[in-house]
This record gives structure tokens, sequence and C-alpha cells, in this order.
């Protein structure tokens, strides 16, 4: 029984929601001209801010062309300024864009 | 003087915030994130205790918390009055207990670090009562699912002159599942050990668990705790409910 709840907190884990940022995020992001220290405040913003009300979701839960809406609905509760509400749709478009997530 | 100015300070921060601190997923634990800075939120909380032994009574206590997010790892919360309706066979009465001041610190993050911690400390005083209180929080966050546990040292100081002394350690561990991003489920569990006087010759231990249920909407949320004593322990509570509800402004 444990090893079934530590497998299944292992596979939570491994799932990684929020992959760190690596360079060819930022070469992903083509056309939005968005640079590695933006994406890296974007993850940590969606880290720190976010949990405070409700877990993360996977980032591929939702539509590509769903999650700005999404962050922008939520932006005000979570005391974001439009930099850091950009900074974190951002992150979340080029994890995505990877094609990995 | 010292209420005017806090009123003041109070009325000077209100309008330029305007956003949620943060939903709680349990009300008998404290959870690792602080709020964001700028944030202000109104906590209020109602505790219902229902005690058998050695004879039937039962009290509320309530709680009215003001929650400030100062930095990005920082929180500050006044807790503006605690105050209580009690009432047995024989009679009924409204107490005020006392106030507080509640500062948290978040050290590592519960997504991306191994485990997440944050240290609390809080004061309170009113009349015939002093109280310090300090905890270590740490919490894990698995995707949809928070893991939570809590160490708590208190001090107490009460009565008249403030002579009667007490000490407390407890720790609490809490599993909150999200079935939606707006609605969480799980169970809460309390172990506390009394030490009156200093001293721990009577061996008061004492276990509460039970389910939780929060609920969070745009800027407002609502979580109840349902917590059952586990142990025999007379002249503590069989059952207590716990009902936190929080707004932003």
């Amino acid at each position: 029984m444990l090893s079934v709840v530590v497998a299944c907190l292992l596979a939570c884990q491994l799932a990684d929601y929020v992959p760190p940022v690596a360079p060819q995020m930022a070469a992903a992001t083509r056309g939005r001209h968005v640079d590695v220290a933006t994406l890296r405040e974007g993850r940590r913003l969606l880290v720190h801010r976010c949990i405070e009300c409700h877990t993360l979701p996977p980032i591929w839960h939702y539509a590509l062309e769903d999650w700005p809406n999404i962050v922008n609905s939520m932006s005000h509760r979570a005391s974001l300024k439009p930099a850091e509400r950009d900074a974190i749709v951002a992150y979340i478009l080029a994890a995505r864009s990877t094609g990995q997530y | 003087m010292g209420k005017i100015t806090l009123l003041i300070l109070l009325l000077c921060i209100l309008p330029t915030t305007a956003a949620l601190a943060g939903a709680r997923h349990f009300t008998f634990l404290y959870e690792a994130p602080t709020s964001a800075p700028g944030s202000v939120e109104s906590e209020n909380w109602i505790t219902w205790e229902r005690l058998t032994n050695p004879e039937r009574s039962d009290q509320i206590g309530f709680r009215h918390e003001i929650e400030i997010g100062v930095t990005d790892h920082f929180q500050a919360s006044i807790y503006f009055v605690d105050w209580s309706y009690a009432r047995d066979r024989k009679q009924s009465s409204f107490n005020y207990s006392d106030s507080a001041i509640e500062l948290i610190y978040n050290l590592t993050n519960p997504v991306i670090d191994p485990v997440g911690l944050s240290i609390y400390g809080e004061i309170s005083g009113g009349r015939q009562h002093f109280e310090l209180e300090s905890k270590l929080i740490a919490q894990k966050n698995f995707g949809p699912l928070i893991l939570d546990y809590n160490l708590t040292l208190e001090a107490e100081w009460e009565q008249q002159g403030l002579q009667e002394h007490q000490g407390e350690l407890q720790q609490a561990l809490g599993a909150s599942y999200e079935l939606s991003p707006r609605i969480s489920v799980g169970l809460e569990f309390f172990h506390e050990f009394v030490f009156p006087e200093w001293r721990d010759d009577e061996k008061i231990r004492n276990v509460f668990v039970g389910p939780n249920v929060a609920f969070r909407r745009r800027n407002w949320f609502v979580t109840v705790t349902a917590l059952a004593q586990a142990t025999n322990t007379s002249d503590d509570a069989d059952f207590k409910v716990r009902t936190i509800f929080g707004f932003g402004f």
C-alpha cells in the first residue's frame, strides 16, 4: 500500500509541472522576442503567486490559446502587475512551444 | 492613541490594494506560501467546540484577522480581537481573550524545492492572557495533492497576575487534494502535548482527526474542518468544527 502511495507521489513529481527554463525555450518564442531572464521571472512568479490559491495544473492541461485568458483572469487576485502577468504567460507558452509539454 | 494610529495606517493601505492574499486548504494548519506583496485580506475564524466530560458545554470562538503581504517571502497579520461565547447548563458568557500579531517568513518553495519551508511567530496578549507561539511549516505539492506539516511550540501565561503557566507542543499533518481549481477536500490530523506549569506530570496527550473541504471563487474563499478527539482526554473538546472565511479588499 505504502509503495503504491510513494509511486503515485513520485509520478506526480516526475510530471514536472514547471520545467526549468532552458535556452531552447527562448529560441522557441520566435516572433515574440522573449529573453531567458523574462522566462525565469515568469517561472518564479508562477510557482510563488499562483500556489497561494490553488495547485498548479500541468501546462499541457489547457490549450495554448487559452493560457493568456486563464492567467489574466486571476492576475488581479494574485497581485500581478501587467509585466509580471505577461512573463508568466510567456514562460508557459515557451515551455509548451518546445514540444516536450 | 495606538488604535487611532492603527486605523489611519489601515485606511492608508487599503485603497492602494485590491487583491486576495491567498486561499486556505486547511484550517488547523498553516501553509508554507506567503501572500503576494501588496495584497490585503480579511480572514474570519469561527471555531465551535463541544465538550461532554466532565459536563456538557459548548464554546464558539471567533478571530478577526487582517493579512498583509509585505514582500514575496514575508507576510504580517493582525488579529484584532479573539473572543468567544461559552455556554453550559448553568450559564452563558461572552469573553474577550486577546489580540495578536503574526509574522511568517517563507524560506523555500513547495513546488520547485524538495520541501517548502516557512517559519512563523505570533505574540498575543489580552486581559489575563499572554502567549508566544512559534511554528515550523513544511509543505510539499505533488501535482493536485498538498501535504502539509506544522510543528508548533506555545507558551501561555494566564489568570490573575499571569500566574498560571502552560506549555504546548503540537504537531499537525494535513493532506488536501484539489478536485478542481475551486474545490479541495482533505484530512487534518492534530496531536498536542500539554505541559501545565511546564511539567509533564499529567501526561496530557490529545489527538484530533477529521476531514476538511475548501471552496474558493473570485476574491473570497471558505474552508471548513471537522475534528473529533481520538483520545479520551476530559476537559478538552470531543469534537470541534472550524470555518475560515476570507475575502480580499
